[in-house]
């Protein structure tokens, strides 16, 4: 180990036992998984990038899934159908979280992870979203939820296109304040539209949707609609990766000139999948309006988007079942450091900076994305 | 070496587990809400020593029905989302009942679940009306209403003070604009509203407001909102040249005004319950909190209250049962350090005295 | 009116692009928001603030001459803060150099959750409050009230953006930087050392960030450990307005958005001031997509 790489080591432990210094009256037994943690993400990191073997086995292991991929899948949404059963109301209410949260993050993963545009104020889609609902079955009594639900996809859609038509021409960095600021302007709206929103008070009342015969008004019921909603919009994104259409979002993501001297019309497909994205969100926004009967403009604020944000970047960019564990991981990794209340934030602060230190392609990780990061490597920036 | 460490870690762990799994359920457990961390952590502090306080003094003297009680503190954020989440967490845990949130727009979606599990809550510093309003019978609050709060405000500043125009401040907050309308309606023809103007929370510099609210040369100047950014308005208000006087709530009733303000915050109004330094049944809460965690902020007290009136109204109904101990709380006739209390039908406290208070050299005093 | 409004936006401009100058260096050299940026001046506030409750502890002569005083504070919060900064890089960015572009700002925001409540947690949620140091008396010319704090403090942005401005285009380190935001590759193979260019751009702009922080302080009177989120984004938001990347581009970016939002405060609602921002920046940006005086970049897709 080279003088440079142990002084780094030696300060970022220096930087651990300060986050933890404050612990060891408190919880001083909490302190070794702390330590435990972030030595395993350090050994994996560095083992696998000795190690060969551990690449290929990776590889080897991702192969295995992906060609059992339907049965696993199957297994997968049978656990999260049969957990309900004899959970209790806090966890079903953190899974329900989850669940809106990997459809956000899917959603995102549209911008983010297939045509490589970076969208820093997402929350505002499913602030619209939660906002139409909101608006359309309690202010007007207009329609039932069932109406609402895809009006508040759409009306997010809309947004999305009046958003993306003039600004998607932006080049990267650029294009993400345009939607830091997007993200902001709908939440100061949202705050000052009295009459229609309800400003600062919000919007009290929103009901639970109702299937006919029963209400979703247990919390049982409505972990599985936005679970079945949920696995309608990843396969549905799935399918759209899968097809022409994201071929051809790749390609544009990894060259857009080259895309577009292959006859792929660059600015219609960014615009395609952001107002796609911004689909989605909205539907995850009515989602979230239904689930707390009650939305004010606290629940949009930057924080959330940068949350989302990092669900996607955490699962791996531009991989679908990444977000889904991101968002799982995001969601009720606090709710378990809800122990140390003061330090949770500090401790979650943290374990981002090291996560992203130590496993920088994410948990699950994305091929196309990590050979365009040894492109990156090799030269300029 | 490492291989050492690392098993010393696995030990600890393991003990770790199982001190949890030993853990003696022959307890009462009451949960207090409000945000412990975020900008606002201050408040939640001053809740959580309140309510600390009077878990103490309960479990000195032997805990509730025979069983020690177990504070649970949760943190919302003060952020809607995880007001839910942690009610949600509460109900799971089997708490007898709830102090808090701080928050309206924390308590209101809160009280939600809180009423669908039957649990009774009691807030100590949420004035918006809607908590109340929503016709949940286990929700109730010791603090006063905004809609009260406004019109002494108005009728305070239309009769003492004399004012023609107004100017109204308010920080775009549920409190602060809630307040803030309620005061404009207390007003009614009464004085003309010059201007009506939100500012954004957490900025420091509010001189285009303010120069603005100066051109329009008003008698006094109300703000709805919170010290933090009440200190600033008056600093910067009398720095542009501004001489009206400031009215205020329960949200600038702090030292803490004075310091951000300075001299500039003399001659300043507030709205808030009556001085609990001269409450004699607060002598004893000041002492012993000030012994413990040093100077009460404004809600401790409240909190202190809520958590005393919850205890005592589980002895009361002599089990935990969510609807006995709402039947008790809703009969209680309690003795407080605020003075006596007692809860209408929709959950709020009976007589609510709010009282006009003054920064005079620097201190809040009661103006008689 | 309109002249008071237009002091009252220079006076936090000049605040605003104190901040964005370090985030358009960051920029220049490592095409990098840098997203911790806010929180650097938060603590260069919270060091400023600590530097002055030291005050009863020093020797008299401080405590006569205060404006030596003030100095002091200046330079102790900025030298520190300009550590923060090299080390900032250090464990956040620099192990990072190469991965995906998104990998660094997640880092970034990591950092930035973690000081935010490592301040809270050392240095307690409640507002700091700066004792006054300079008695604030206002003045009133041509109908413009103002106080010489005001003045100083717009004099003193404008000595540190000139400061900057000389050691960018006139010393040997300015112009490795500035050879480092053209083309690293080739600044390396002409012998810059890109690393320490590196840090160095993150120790100026960390030392301008802290002196915004401790002039803030000063000038407002108070502090919390929120105030980098907003400042960090106001600042960023100015960078963007003039050309990330360009140096004067945040200067004048700095002063706009400051006039911008307090004349649309002043003459519209106070409501939608961040609004106001916003929509010029999109304007901007619609029309001019490399920002005002931004160059064009040669960014690829």
């Amino acid at each position: 180990m080279s003088g440079r790489k142990l002084s780094a080591e030696l300060f970022f432990y220096l930087g651990l036992m300060l986050v933890c210094a404050p612990f060891l009256k408190l919880h001083t037994a909490w302190l070794p998984a702390v330590f435990l943690v972030v030595w395993g993400l350090k050994w994996f990191g560095d083992f696998s990038g000795r190690n060969e073997g551990i690449g290929r086995l990776r590889e080897k292991v991702v192969g295995f899934f992906r060609q059992r991929s339907t049965p696993l899948v199957l297994l997968l949404l049978a656990v999260a159908v049969v957990v309900p059963f004899g959970a209790s109301t806090y966890l079903l209410d953190v899974l329900t979280s989850a669940l809106l949260y990997a459809i956000l993050a899917s959603a995102l993963n549209i911008t983010v992870g297939f045509t490589g545009v970076l969208v820093l104020g997402f929350i505002g889609f499913y602030a619209i979203g939660a906002y139409t609902t909101g608006i359309l079955t309690t202010k007007f009594a207009l329609c039932g939820f069932w109406l609402a639900l895809p009006a508040s996809g759409v009306v997010a859609l809309l947004f999305g296109l009046l958003l993306g038509i003039p600004t998607l021409r932006l080049k990267g960095d650029y294009l993400a304040i345009v939607t830091l600021g997007f993200g902001e302007i709908v939440k100061i709206f949202c705050n000052n539209l009295d009459a229609l929103t309800g400003g600062p008070n919000g919007i009290l009342g929103i009901k639970r949707p109702s299937l006919g015969f029963a209400t979703l008004d247990s919390p049982q019921a409505f972990y599985w609609f936005c679970l079945a909603v949920l696995a309608m919009v990843v396969l549905i994104i799935a399918r759209i990766a899968d097809s022409r259409y994201g071929r051809a979002w790749i390609a544009v993501r990894e060259n857009e000139m080259a895309a577009g001297a292959l006859g792929i019309d660059v600015f219609k497909k960014h615009l395609l999948s952001f107002s796609l994205s911004a689909f989605f969100g909205g539907i995850a926004g009515a989602l979230f309006a239904a689930k707390q009967g009650f939305i004010s403009p606290d629940s949009f604020t930057f924080y959330e988007s940068v949350l989302v944000l990092c669900m996607v970047v955490l699962g791996g960019i531009g991989n679908l079942a990444g977000s889904l564990v991101g968002a799982g991981l995001l969601i009720v990794l606090p709710e378990f450091l809800r122990e140390f209340a003061l330090y949770r934030m500090l401790i979650f602060g943290a374990l981002m900076v090291a996560f992203m230190i130590f496993r920088p392609h994410g948990l699950v990780g994305s091929r196309t994305i990590a050979l365009e990061a040894e492109d990156h490597a090799d030269g300029a920036p | 070496m490492r291989k050492w460490l690392v098993l010393f870690c696995l030990c600890m762990l393991a003990v770790a587990c199982t001190k949890k799994g030993t853990k003696e359920e022959n307890v009462i457990k009451i949960g207090a809400a409000g945000q412990l961390t975020g900008p606002e952590a201050v408040f939640g502090a001053d809740m959580l020593n309140g309510v600390k306080l009077a878990v103490e003094e309960w479990n000195a003297k032997g805990g509730v029905l025979g069983k020690k009680i177990e504070l649970v503190p949760g943190d919302d954020q003060a952020e809607p989302r995880q007001a839910v989440a942690v009610a949600n967490k509460f109900v799971t845990e089997g708490v007898a009942g709830v102090v808090g949130h701080f928050n309206s727009s924390c308590s209101i979606p809160a009280s939600d679940v809180y009423h669908k599990a039957g649990i009774p809550q009691i807030s100590h510093a949420s004035t918006n009306p809607q908590l109340t309003e929503q016709g949940f019978a286990n929700v109730f609050r010791v603090c006063g209403r905004d809609d009260q709060q406004g019109k002494v405000a108005a009728e305070f500043a239309l009769g003492r003070l004399k004012v023609k125009k107004v100017a109204i401040i308010h920080d775009k907050t549920t409190y602060g604009q809630g307040f803030a309308e309620e005061f404009q309606k207390g007003l009614g023809s009464g004085a003309q509203v010059v201007a009506f103007e939100g500012i954004t929370k957490g900025e420091k510099d509010y001189s285009p407001v303010v120069t603005k609210i100066k051109a329009t040369n008003p008698d006094a100047v109300f703000f709805g909102g919170i010290y933090t950014e009440g200190g600033l308005l008056i600093k910067q208000y009398k720095a542009v040249g501004g001489t009206a006087p400031f009215i205020g709530g329960d949200g600038i009733m702090s030292e803490e005004l004075v310091k951000i303000g300075g001299p500039a915050t003399d001659g300043t109004y507030a709205t808030f319950g009556p001085d609990t330094k001269e409450i004699a049944s607060a002598k004893n809460f000041n002492e012993a909190y000030r012994k413990k965690y040093g100077e009460p902020g404004v809600y401790s007290i409240y909190a202190y209250d809520a958590a005393n009136i919850l205890l005592q109204s589980i002895q009361k109904a002599g089990s935990i049962e969510g609807a006995k101990v709402v039947e008790a709380i809703r009969a209680i006739d309690y003795n407080g350090a605020l003075g006596h209390i007692q809860f209408n039908q929709k959950g709020d406290v009976k007589d609510s005295p709010y009282v006009v208070w003054k920064v005079e050299g620097g201190k809040f005093k009661q103006l008689k | 009116m309109f002249l008071q409004h237009l002091l009252n936006g220079i006076t936090i401009g000049g605040g605003y692009a104190l901040i964005a100058l370090g985030y358009t260096l960051v920029y220049g050299v490592l095409k990098l928001i840098n997203f911790a940026h806010g929180e650097i001046y938060m603590i260069g506030a919270y060091l400023g603030f600590i530097c002055v409750s030291l005050l009863p502890a020093l020797p008299p002569f401080f405590q006569t001459h205060t404006l030596v005083f003030v100095c002091l504070i200046f330079l102790v919060a900025a030298g520190l803060c300009s550590i923060y900064g090299f080390y900032l890089e250090k464990i956040c960015y620099r192990p990072l150099r190469g991965a995906p572009k998104l990998t660094p700002l997640i880092s970034a925001l990591g950092a930035s959750i973690f000081f935010q409540n490592l301040v809270m947690i050392t240095m307690g949620a409640k507002d700091k409050i700066f004792p006054q140091l300079i008695t604030q008396q206002t003045m009133t010319f041509a109908g413009v009230s103002f106080t010489w704090l005001q003045l100083t403090m717009i004099g003193l942005s404008l000595v540190l953006m000139l400061g900057l401005y000389w050691f960018i285009n006139r010393t040997r380190l300015g112009t490795a930087i500035r050879a480092v935001s053209t083309d690293p590759f080739m600044a390396q193979l002409l012998g810059v050392n890109v690393d320490t260019v590196i840090s160095v751009t993150f120790m100026v702009g960390s030392f301008l960030a802290a002196c915004a922080g401790v002039m803030i302080g000063l000038y407002y009177g108070t502090i919390n450990f929120t105030i980098g989120y907003l400042g960090g984004m106001k600042a960023f938001t100015a960078a963007v307005l003039g050309g990330i990347g360009s140096v004067t581009g945040a200067m004048a970016g700095g002063l706009l958005l400051g006039i911008i939002e307090a004349l649309g405060a002043g003459y519209f609602s106070t409501e939608y001031k961040d609004v106001y921002a916003f929509f010029i920046l999109i304007a901007v940006l619609i029309f001019r997509p490399a920002g005002l005086l931004g160059r064009r970049l040669h960014e690829r897709a």
